[in-house]
């Protein structure tokens, strides 16, 4: 291995294009439209609900195709958006065969048992992908987002610290509270320069340290336990080209706060609601331009004073449960329909609406219960030239990782393929 | 009142520490010596993989019986053959052996597609209902097995990093100090152990969080160790409450005096000639409060802000339903006890439903809280229990439950421990038990109490005093380790080391910290440069200090437990590194002076010594770091904590009786191994180990006291064992109804070790008998109904209406009724016969409990599956099994005592070697 100064020199040389020698081979290429100067910034973002819906109330029918069909009730809070989002039918990630994980694959549609380890297999993201390209020039590559839930891979989401997973296919953490994610994007560090240059040299200097004593110890041991360290070894990699960015920005000082600090234990309705507000404020203030959020489940119920559990409710029958499956839909759409309210009506630098230039997805890898076949999902916005006001019904067992390349490439990044994806998918494009 | 001198007078003192399997060593070795002597022969010899696999059900590529070929034969092969491949798909040439990724894959493939009907396609044949379900049934067990196989780790273990509470007792361990370790991310999510190696990854984050922790938890060794022990004592008193109570009484009464004003006032405006056609308009209204509600139209009529009020709403609510609460308060007021104490009053009225003590400010560090409380004489037994919680983010969460046995005359004084952390609130309270669960649950006894009487309930518990206080001399604990290890605290305050000392003490502190192992000059050296720059950079000497041992706590020896090893073939393991597995295998921990003496000096590598020790580390307290992540995570319990239970049906089964029920599993557990007694009683046993709060729960009299401990059990009694245990029921519930189907799964998992295969994707749901009113047996026999369900719930649902007669909270019941709103009840007489599949009948629960009971070795080789699963931070393969094999062979002839388990794995080869 190389002497971590050398290692270093490399990385900051490097930058965000370390990842580069994994992505070209999933078919990435270095040319990147995103970045010209003069287009706007594209962004993305997204929404992950963990348990499917209620594949009854939720879902348009499959015989009204296109743009003249009947909103289901499930849907109907977003009526006013109507010709801003399309539902995708027929898509699935055909790999996955967990069936209560909505998250942990959904947007990597890598097969579990893919490297033949035994472990847990998982790939890129697609946020961490479009990250790699629209994540170059802000503050935050990407953000993510969790909800307050206890148990982050409990309620239909499944393993992972957030819905992004890394290029290895490794879980990336995420900020599980309106107040951490305030505090992270706008509020001002008080130390001089100096001190915060100095507090990232003897950062610097414990990474090599611990960087040193990681590599001393993974000589004695076998290929296995190598593997193992590596993990940890690449942990500080990946706080090393953190710094490297945090160094880019360090005389730059934080935006000022559209809004105000939130307080603190807001849960449920109340905490979606402030994720979004700020999600539109870190998008406003052009801090990152690409999220991804894990919503609460059990909270979110708790909000709404519904005593079903969130295990229950998605095996719904008619009933207490369904009402309660139904009720969660449509609260989870109306709060949607806020959110896009506010992209639409917030300007960026350059007083474009910013529905305008983003994208915004919305749904799960589970449909229902333990159905993963045509799994929700639902686009927004304009920022990927996608066709919007559809009711798509494209052939059944589609990857959905499709329609992941498709707005990838919309997004402006040039990548032939995603995950299992089998080439875009031509019915989304406008 | 009494005051805090006087409480020494006729009063029992009460201990109630957590301290659940507390240490009785001397007893434990005693009874340790029949293991002993089978020991003093050697080590356990383990048989090949072959000669276990051959024993043990269906071989890892094993190929499919050659029916499987039939059927694909027939359905499948005319689009999915050789002449013709749909969807570039074909399963002429699959191996019905699956002994590699490809073809499982390629398996899994048909297996979803046959699941989720989407093959064969509708308009083509379909197979009969049981040749599907043969198929099905023999695809999915295989697959089962390929996956494990190819899973399998070939008996290694694997460096791993320490989970979040062997973090934090590691920390406790070498520092003194508690860490709240509730921001690392939690650990596992697999569905398996938190000590599998596979599942415990690591990120940039959880460094930089490790890293703050360990500069937290020295911040805290020097603040505790440089100033003198400060006293820290605060109290409140009960009939502090009283004024409190006095005075939103006398509110209530001078709110209802203003309202009734108001009330005259316009009735009056009423009587006014004027004023009758509007008047009669408005009583045809049929509302009685019409006329005061629109006062405005009746002319003459007063304002409600005249009187003081808003407008009539809030008139109405401050004159009529505050006035509800004040029998109940002037109930409370007129007590005479009321002036020297509080009563704890359920429900949200105002009196008294809780004594608060915030101590915002104070340090981390361990204090005690006591509470003088009593009962009034004769009052129900099931309310004689105190709750002691904490308010977190306003929400009232109960940590422990006491039995009051005190009365108003000669009340008790309970004391519990308590440790406080990092930035956690620092605000406690004691209620009536299960009054402050939710918002319904307290409001609900209240309001039983008004319909009885017309005041409210009866007043029974009473609380004196509250307080509490630091433990004078814990802060010496703190960083005594280090102490002993050479390591001067002074150093972490501003004494500054010679150069020499420095460097023989960062070698010593990493050294410890390493459990033994030495840090790599390099590190040394650069951590010598990073205090250098602190103290260039203007830090005082102890704080550079404190840096850079921070820094040797987040790095990778501290952080992962791992060995060094050849890459091919294996070593014996250093008498040090076979300390540090066997104390993190039963304690959660690094081991102690003690244990760490041994293994320096290589007399660990002895069977009898290595088996003193193991029987050492389990019969101290700390044990409890083994039995209860193991119990918690072997059975699935989990669970316990997914549904909030229904109050309205369940009241008895409030936060106390749930976690005195985990408790039970736990305590049972533990008392098994403290008397090593059989893996048997598990299934079945004449005895439950509770205390007072569960004793109550299952109507067991003459247990008194919040220790739990072995009672005897009437011979026809449903309880003894882990399927009578209320907790073991819960889990197989919503909170609402009972879940035949969990709870037969859960049979089969985790009692006879004939698990069932995962729930499949895709599975066509059933909905021809939603929303009509069944029972629990009509409305499941769908399950029987498709091919693709019926292959596993014909196995688990029998066993689950067996277990029908408890309800969703573990209690007995005989009937049982369904409610569909709109719609109606049904009741009907629960009916428990059924028969395994393929297997023996039962006629009700105890038949069906001795038939699980019978199968005893199949338990006893699920419980050493997890077992190893667990110590050694694998998932549980192939090549375990010999292991497993003579793990049994050695426990069986003695009846499965549960310390032979543990000395099997112990003594065996694979735990003793890398």
């Amino acid at each position: 291995m190389n002497a971590p100064q050398n290692r270093r020199k490399f990385l900051r040389t490097a930058g965000t294009l370390l990842a580069l020698p994994a992505l070209e081979s999933a078919g990435f290429r270095r040319f990147v439209r995103a970045a010209e100067p003069g287009l706007p910034p594209k962004r993305v973002v997204f929404l992950g609900i963990g348990y499917g819906v209620t594949q009854e109330t939720w879902f348009a029918s499959l015989q009204e195709p296109g743009v003249s069909y009947t909103l289901p009730d499930g849907l109907r809070p977003l009526e006013r958006h109507r010709h801003s989002f399309s539902i995708v039918q027929g898509v699935c990630n055909k790999l996955s065969a967990e069936a209560h994980w909505g998250s942990t694959y959904w947007l990597t549609g890598a097969n579990r048992y893919g490297d033949g380890s035994g472990g847990m297999h998982n790939s890129i993201s697609a946020d961490q992908v479009a990250a790699s390209v629209l994540g170059r020039d802000t503050r935050f590559a990407s953000l993510q987002l969790n909800g307050s839930d206890p148990d982050l891979s409990g309620p239909g989401h499944g393993t992972g610290l957030s819905l992004a997973w890394d290029v290895r296919g490794k879980p990336m953490a995420g900020v599980n509270s309106p107040v951490a994610l305030f505090h992270k994007l706008f509020s001002a560090d008080s130390l001089p320069l100096e001190q915060r240059q100095a507090a990232l040299r003897e950062k610097r200097s414990i990474l090599d340290a611990v960087g040193e004593e990681v590599s001393d110890l993974k000589r004695g041991l076998n290929r296995r336990d190598h593997e193992k360290l590596d993990e940890y070894f690449q942990g500080i990699r990946e706080i090393e080209l953190r710094m490297g960015r945090e160094e880019k920005w360090l005389d730059v000082p934080k935006p000022a706060a559209p809004l105000r600090e939130p307080g603190a234990g807001l849960m449920g309705v109340e905490e979606v609601k402030l994720m979004y507000d700020l999600l539109v404020a870190a998008f406003q203030t052009d801090s990152t331009r690409v999220a991804t959020y894990r919503q609460p489940i059990s909270n979110l119920l708790k909000s709404l004073s519904i005593k079903v559990a969130p295990h229950d409710m998605s095996h719904y029958s008619i009933g207490e449960r369904m009402d309660a499956s139904q009720k969660r839909d449509r609260v989870q759409s109306e709060l949607l329909a806020g959110f896009l309210d506010r992209l639409e009506a917030e300007k960026d630098a350059a007083g474009r609406s910013l529905l305008d230039n983003t994208v915004v997805v919305f749904g799960s890898n589970l449909r229902t219960v333990h159905t993963l076949e045509n799994c929700p999902t639902l686009v927004a916005g304009r920022g990927a030239g996608l066709k919007l006001g559809h009711n798509l019904v494209v052939s059944r067992n589609t990857p959905l990782c499709n329609v992941w390349l498709t707005l990838l490439r919309g997004l402006g990044l040039d990548l032939e393929r995603h995950g299992d994806s089998s080439g875009v998918l031509k019915e989304l494009i406008a | 009142m009494e005051k805090q001198d006087s409480k020494l007078k006729h009063q029992a003192v009460f201990r109630c520490r957590e301290g659940v399997f507390a240490a009785r060593r001397p007893r434990a070795f005693v009874s340790f010596g029949s293991g002993l002597a089978l020991l003093l022969c050697g080590w356990l010899s383990e048989p090949t993989l072959a000669e276990s696999v051959a024993k043990n059900g269906r071989q890892p590529g094993a190929p499919m019986a050659e029916t499987q070929r039939g059927f694909l034969g027939e359905h499948c092969e005319r689009c999915h053959g050789r002449e013709k491949q749909k969807g570039s798909f074909r399963v002429d040439d699959l191996n019905l052996a699956i002994g590699d990724a490809q073809t499982a894959e390629r398996w899994q493939k048909v297996l979803n597609a046959v699941n989720s009907g989407e093959m064969p396609p509708e308009d083509e044949k379909q197979p009969g209902r049981d040749a599907k379900l043969e198929f099905l049934e023999e695809l999915q067990e295989s697959m089962v097995v390929a996956r494990r196989m190819l899973a399998d780790q070939g008996g290694a273990s694997i460096a791993r990093r320490l989970n979040r509470r062997e973090y934090r007792n590691t920390v406790q361990a070498l520092l003194g100090v508690s860490l709240d370790v509730n921001e690392l991310p939690a650990d596992g999510g697999l569905g398996s152990f938190d000590t599998n190696a596979l599942s415990l990854l690591m990120s940039g984050d959880q460094f930089e969080q490790y890293h703050a922790l360990a500069l937290d938890a020295l911040n805290e060794v020097h603040a505790r160790r440089s100033a003198p022990e400060k006293r820290y004592y605060s109290r409140v008193e009960g009939e502090s409450r009283l004024e409190v109570v006095r005075k939103s009484l006398q509110e209530r009464l001078d709110q209802r005096r203003r309202y009734m004003r108001w009330v005259h006032a316009v009735d009056e405006a009423g009587r006014r000639p004027e004023n009758q056609p509007i008047l009669q308009e408005l009583r045809a209204k049929k509302h009685p409060e019409e006329p005061y509600r629109s006062w405005e139209k009746i002319q003459g009529a007063p304002p409600p802000s005249e009187y003081g009020f808003v407008d009539f709403t809030r008139a109405r609510h401050e004159g009529e339903g505050h006035w509800a609460l004040v029998p109940f308060l002037s109930y409370y007021v007129s007590q005479p006890d009321s002036q020297r104490g509080a009563f704890l009053t359920p429900g949200d009225n105002a009196a008294c439903n809780s004594v608060d003590l915030g101590v915002g400010g104070w340090p981390a560090g361990q204090y005690i809280v006591r509470v003088r409380v009593g009962a009034v004489e004769g009052s129900p037994a099931r309310r004689r229990f105190l709750e002691f919680g904490r308010r977190i983010l306003g929400r009232y969460t109960v940590t422990s439950s006491h039995e009051v046995t005190g009365t108003l005359k000669e009340p008790q004084v309970l004391e519990i421990p308590v440790d406080l952390r990092g930035n956690e609130e620092r605000h406690f309270y004691v209620a009536e038990r299960g009054c402050l669960d939710d918002d319904t649950q307290g409001n609900r006894k209240y309001f039983a109490g008004v319909r009885d009487n017309g005041v409210g309930p009866d007043l029974v518990l009473w609380v004196d005093w509250l307080e509490m206080e630091s433990v004078p001399a814990a802060g010496a604990l703190v960083g005594s380790e280090l102490e002993r290890a050479g390591i001067p605290i002074a150093a972490l305050g501003n004494q500054e080391l010679p150069a020499a000392e420095l460097r023989a003490g960062l070698e010593r502190f990493s050294e410890l910290a390493f459990r033994g192992s030495k840090p790599s000059t390099a590190f040394v050296e650069r951590l010598l440069k990073m205090y250098e720059g602190h103290r260039a950079g203007g830090k005082k000497p102890g704080e550079a200090l404190r840096q850079i041992f921070a820094v040797v706590l987040a790095s990778p020896r501290f952080l992962y437990l791992s060995e060094p090893a050849p890459e091919k073939g294996r070593r014996k393991l250093s008498g040090t590194e076979l300390a540090s597995r066997l104390s993190y295998f039963l304690w959660g921990a690094p081991p102690d002076e003690e244990l760490r003496g041994l293994g320096a000096s290589e007399e660990l590598a002895k069977p009898e010594v290595l088996a003193a020790q193991a029987a050492r580390l389990l019969a101290e307290g700390r044990r409890r770091d083994f039995v209860v992540p193991f119990t918690h995570q072997w059975l699935g319990m989990d669970r316990l904590n997914f549904f909030q239970f229904n109050g309205d049906k369940y009241p008895d089964f409030d936060l106390c009786v749930k976690n005195a029920a985990r408790q039970e599993v736990y305590e049972t557990v533990g008392q098994l191994l403290e008397e090593n007694g059989s893996l048997q009683e598990l299934l079945k046993s004449s005895h439950v180990t509770v205390n007072a709060l569960m004793a109550d729960y299952y109507g067991l009299p003459g247990v008194t006291g919040d220790n739990f401990r072995k009672v005897p059990v009437p011979p026809d009694s449903a309880r003894g064992g882990l399927l009578g245990m209320a907790a073991v029921l819960a889990m197989g519930s919503n909170g609402e109804h009972t879940s035949p189907v969990d709870r037969g799964a859960w049979v089969l998992r985790k009692l006879v070790h004939a698990p069932t295969p995962p729930a499949p994707p895709n599975v066509p749901q059933l909905a021809r008998l939603e929303g009509k009113l069944l029972t629990t047996r009509e409305r499941l026999v769908s399950h029987q109904e498709e091919p693709q369900c019926a292959n596993c719930h014909r196995k688990i649902d029998p066993i689950g209406f067996g277990l029908e007669n408890f309800d969703a909270a573990g209690r007995w019941r005989t009937e049982d009724r369904y409610e569909y709103p709109g719609k109606g009840e049904k009741k009907w007489v629960i009916d428990p016969a059924g028969a395994f599949h393929n297997g023996p009948a039962f006629k009700d629960y105890h038949e069906l409990r001795d038939l699980i009971a019978a199968r005893q070795d199949d338990f006893a080789r699920g419980f050493a599956e997890a077992f190893c699963e667990y110590a050694l931070g694998r998932p549980y393969g192939f090549s375990d099994e010999p292991l497993v094999d003579a793990i049994l062979e050695r426990a069986r002839p003695a009846g499965y005592p549960v310390r032979e388990f543990v000395l099997g794995l112990v003594q065996s080869e694979t735990f003793r070697t890398k």
